[in-house]
C-alpha cells in the first residue's frame, strides 16, 4: 500500500525573519492524543495554530449503519472512550425515544444509570486532572488520580464485565443488577473520595507555580465561546450555566439535589476550578443514588420485544427462547423518525442525531461531539501566546480524539 | 567468553525496556494505567515512557490506526534506533479490531513488524504487563534484538 | 456478525424525518437551500446564539439526496445562573440538498461552522460556498470518494473487491509454538523446579 503522510499546507501569516511553521504532532506527550497543531511560531511565540485532525477517524458512524441497534452501541461506546458509558447512556436514550419507551424503563434502571454516569464523569475526570498535572510537570497528580480511576473502573468492571466500554447501560435499562459485594465497594469508594478529593486540590489549587502557568491563560469571554458553540465546563467557566442535566432533564436527573459550578473568568484556572467542583458535585449525586439502590427491582424494562429475556426463562419458556432467538438474530425494530437527544457528558454537551427507517439497524448515528467543538477554540485562544501556554489550553479544553474524529 | 557479555548485555536490556508514547486511542488510556501504582510498569524497568523515537526501544502500538495515522505509524517506526521491539496492543492495532471499514488500516503488523500481539479491546493493564514480559523473554533469548543484531 | 451481508429486516422509508413520532426534543423546520441563510440569521437575531451542531444524513433514493441539519440553542450571551438560563429552546433546521447543488457556508455568523461544514465536505460531498478552507478534515487529502454516502461501500473500495484476509497466514510465530517461544519440555521443566519441596 502507498503511505504519503498528509503534506502540510500552511498559509504563512507572519512577516518576521523569525517565523517558522512547526508541526506539533500527531504523536507528542501534550496533545492529550492524536493532534496535530500546525503552528507558526516567531521564536516561542505562537502567531498562529491550526489543528489537524482526523488521525484517528475511525468511521464509527458509518460503522453503526451496519450493525443491530444494540451492536451499534458497542461501536458508539468506543468515541469518547475516557467516559464510554456517557456514550452508552445517550444512544439508549435516544433509541428509546425514537422506540417510545422511555416512561417505562424502571426506577432502579435509572438510578444504576446516573450512578453509572457519574462515576464514569468521575474517572474522565480523574484521566483530565492528572495529564492536565502531568503536562505541567506535576507528575505525582497523575498516580493519585489514577489510583482513585482504578477504584471507579473495578466497580465498572464488577457490574458490567469490563474496565473500560463495560456495554453495561442498555435500550431499555440496564444488563443485569449491581452484583454482590459492588454496594460494599461502592460505599468504601464513597468514603474515601473526601479525603482524596482534599488531597487533589491541596495539589495544584493553590500551588504558586500551577496558578501562574493557568490564570489569565487561554481566556475564553463569553461572546467567544457562543460563536464556538462551546459547552460543557468550557462555557461554564466563561458565564454561562448550561448544564443538559438541569436545562432538559434524562433519566431521572430532575430528582437529584446538585450544583452546577460556574466561574466568569473564562481562563484555563477557571475551568480547572469548574471541573474539580464538578467532580465534588458528581460524589454528591453518586450518594444520592446509592440511597436509591436499597429498594429492591428489575433492571431491565419488561418489553420482550426489546430486551433479552431473563437467562433462568430460556429453559423453561417457549416464548423467551423464541424471543431471545429473534433478539439476537435479527435485533428489534425501531419506528422511523429522527431524534436528537442530547446529555451533559464530562466534555460538554453530547448528542447523538439518530435517523432509523423502520428497519433493524441504525439509518444514520451523527454525533454531536463536543470535544471537537471545544478543540476549535484553540484557533481563537492560542495567538499571542507562547508554545507552553498551548500546552495548558489544551489540557484545559480537555479534548477526546475518539470524539473529534469518530 | 563473548556469550557470556551478549547474554549481560541482553539482560541489562530487558531490564529497561523504555517504551515510546505510542498512544492512539482506548488502549492508549490502558497504557496510561499500567503505568499506574496498581500495576505499575516501572518495577519491570520501563521507567519513562519516552516521547521521542530516538530515544525509545519498544513501541506499544494501543489502539486504532486510522488512514491519516498509518504514514505516521511507519515513519515514527523507522526513527527509532536498533534494536526496537513492537507491541500492537489491542484488537485494533492487531487486525483492525471491530472496526472492519474503510477508515481503520487492518492491524499494524501491514506497515511495521509486531513482536507481540495482546488481545482484548481494551486488554486489561495485566495483559500489557504480560506482553512487556514476553517482549523480555524474547530479548533474554537473543529473538531479534541481540546487541550486535539488526532489528 | 450481521453487517453488510445480512439483508435489513422491516420498512425501508424514504423520508424518515416526514414520519417521526411526536417526540418533543425540538421546534423542526424544513428550508430550501435558497432561504437558509436568511433564516439562520433571523434565528440568531431572536436569541438563538448557540450553533450547537451542523450534520449530514443521505437519503439515497430520496429527492433532494441530502439532508443538511442545523442544531441551534436559544442561550442569552450573558452571564447567567442556572435558574436564569432556565430551559433553553432548540431549533433544528432540515435543509434538502440534491446532489451537485451547493449551500452557503455561515462560517461568519457562528465560528464554529468551520469544522462541522468541512467534515460534511469531506463525508458527504457537499461543498460549502463561502468556507474560507474547505477541504477535507477527516480523511487523507488525497483520499477520493466520500465516505458517509450510501453507496460508497462499508470497507472502502479497495478492500471491497478484495477477498477477506487469511488470518491463519498473518502470524510471524510458527503454529504450534509455545506463547514463550520455549519448548513444551522446558516449560514443564519449570514447573517441576518450582514445585520441588
Amino acid at each position: 500500500m502507498t503511505l504519503s503522510p498528509t503534506p502540510l499546507e500552511a498559509d504563512v501569516v507572519s512577516r518576521s525573519d523569525n517565523a517558522m511553521v512547526l508541526s506539533m504532532g500527531p504523536q507528542h506527550p501534550s496533545t492529550h492524543g492524536v493532534l496535530q497543531i500546525v503552528l507558526e511560531i516567531e521564536g516561542e511565540n505562537v502567531v498562529k495554530a491550526d489543528p489537524e485532525i482526523g488521525y484517528l477517524h475511525t468511521g464509527i458512524e458509518k460503522t453503526a449503519e451496519g450493525l443491530f441497534w444494540t451492536q451499534a452501541q458497542t461501536v458508539m461506546e468506543r468515541m469518547d472512550y475516557l467516559a464510554p458509558s456517557s456514550n452508552a447512556l445517550c444512544y439508549a436514550l435516544a433509541v428509546e425515544k425514537l422506540l417510545g419507551i422511555t416512561d417505562r424503563i424502571p426506577e432502579r434502571a435509572q438510578a444504576i444509570r446516573v450512578l453509572a454516569m457519574e462515576l464514569t464523569r468521575l474517572a474522565s475526570h480523574c484521566v483530565w486532572l492528572g495529564t492536565h498535572g502531568i503536562d505541567l510537570g506535576a507528575i505525582s497528580v497523575f498516580f493519585y488520580c489514577f489510583d482513585l480511576r482504578e477504584n471507579i473502573l473495578d466497580l465498572q468492571e464488577a457490574a458490567g464485565g469490563a474496565r473500560m466500554h463495560p456495554n453495561y447501560i442498555r435500550v431499555g435499562g440496564v444488563n443485569g443488577d449491581a452484583p454482590e459485594g459492588f454496594l460494599a465497594r461502592l460505599d468504601a469508594l464513597i468514603a474515601k473520595f473526601p479525603a482524596r478529593m482534599r488531597e487533589l486540590r491541596g495539589l495544584l489549587q493553590a500551588n504558586p507555580i500551577f496558578q501562574d502557568r493557568t490564570i489569565d491563560i487561554g481566556i475564553l469571554t463569553l461572546e467567544e465561546a457562543l460563536q464556538w458553540s462551546a459547552t460543557g465546563p468550557t462555557l461554564r467557566a466563561s458565564g454561562i450555566a448550561y448544564d443538559v442535566r438541569k436545562a432538559f432533564p434524562y433519566s431521572s436527573y430532575e430528582t437529584y439535589d446538585f450544583d452546577v459550578p460556574t466561574r466568569t473568568e473564562g481562563d484555563a484556572y477557571a475551568r480547572f476550578l469548574v471541573r474539580l467542583d464538578e467532580m465534588e458535585q458528581s460524589m454528591r449525586i453518586v450518594e444520592q443514588a446509592r440511597r436509591r439502590l436499597d429498594t429492591p427491582g428489575p433492571v431491565m424494562i419488561d418489553d420482550s420485544k426489546v430486551a433479552l429475556p431473563p437467562k433462568e426463562t430460556i429453559a423453561l419458556s417457549m416464548e423467551a427462547l423464541i424471543h431471545h432467538f429473534k433478539i439476537i438474530s435479527e435485533g428489534f425494530r425501531v419506528p422511523p423518525g429522527d431524534v436528537y437527544q442530547a446529555i451533559e457528558s464530562p466534555r460538554g454537551e453530547l448528542a447523538y442525531y439518530l435517523v432509523s427507517n423502520g428497519e433493524n439497524r441504525p439509518y444514520r448515528v451523527r454525533t454531536r461531539p463536543p470535544s471537537m467543538y471545544n478543540l476549535q477554540i484553540l484557533k481563537g485562544i492560542a495567538p499571542g501566546n507562547l508554545i507552553a501556554d498551548l500546552v495548558v489550553m489544551i489540557g484545559s479544553l480537555d479534548p477526546v480524539f475518539g470524539e473529534v474524529d469518530r | 567468553m563473548l556469550a557470556r557479555l551478549d547474554d549481560v548485555a541482553r539482560w541489562a536490556q530487558s531490564s529497561s525496556v523504555w517504551p515510546l508514547t505510542m498512544g492512539l486511542a482506548c488502549c492508549a488510556i490502558e497504557m496510561m494505567s499500567v503505568t499506574s501504582p496498581e500495576y505499575d510498569i516501572a518495577r519491570l524497568g520501563s521507567e519513562v515512557f519516552r516521547s521521542s523515537p530516538r530515544q525509545a526501544d519498544l513501541m506499544i502500538v494501543s489502539g486504532r490506526v486510522a488512514q491519516k495515522m498509518g504514514p505516521v505509524v511507519k515513519r515514527l517506526y523507522d526513527q527509532m534506533a536498533d534494536p526496537k521491539w513492537v507491541i500492537s496492543m489491542g484488537a485494533c492495532a492487531s487486525s483492525g479490531g471491530i472496526f472492519d471499514n474503510y477508515a481503520i488500516i487492518q492491524g499494524v503488523d501491514t506497515i511495521i513488524p509486531v513482536d507481540v500481539y495482546v488481545p482484548g479491546c481494551p486488554p486489561t493493564p495485566d495483559g500489557l504487563l504480560y506482553a512487556v514480559n514476553l517482549i523480555q523473554q524474547q530479548i533474554r533469548e537473543g529473538g531479534r534484538g541481540g546487541i550486535l543484531a539488526r532489528a | 456478525m450481521p453487517s453488510t451481508q445480512t439483508p435489513p429486516i422491516g420498512g425501508a422509508a424514504i423520508d424518515p424525518p416526514s414520519l417521526r413520532p411526536p417526540i418533543d426534543d425540538a421546534a423542526i423546520e424544513r428550508v430550501a437551500p435558497a432561504q437558509l441563510r436568511e433564516r439562520l440569521e433571523a434565528l440568531k437575531g431572536e436569541g438563538f446564539a448557540l450553533l450547537l451542531d451542523v450534520g449530514g444524513v443521505d437519503y439515497l433514493p430520496r429527492e433532494p439526496r441530502f439532508d443538511v441539519v442545523y442544531h441551534l440553542l436559544k442561550l442569552k450571551p450573558a452571564p447567567a445562573s442556572v435558574a436564569a438560563v432556565g430551559k433553553p429552546m432548540r431549533v433544528r433546521l432540515l435543509c434538502g440538498v440534491s446532489e451537485g447543488e451547493h449551500l452557503p457556508s455561515v462560517m461568519d455568523l457562528w465560528k464554529s461552522a468551520d469544522w462541522a461544514e468541512r467534515e460534511i465536505y469531506d463525508l458527504f460531498g457537499i461543498v460549502f460556498d463561502g468556507h474560507a478552507d474547505l477541504r477535507r478534515i477527516q480523511m487523507p487529502n488525497d483520499w477520493e470518494g466520500h465516505p458517509l454516502r450510501k453507496d460508497y461501500p462499508m470497507r472502502g473500495p479497495a478492500r471491497e473487491r478484495a477477498p477477506r484476509p487469511n488470518f491463519a497466514n498473518k502470524s510471524n510465530v510458527v503454529a504450534g509454538t509455545p506463547p514463550t517461544g520455549r519448548t513444551l519440555e522446558a516449560l514443564q521443566e519449570q514447573v517441576k523446579r518450582a514445585r520441588r519441596p
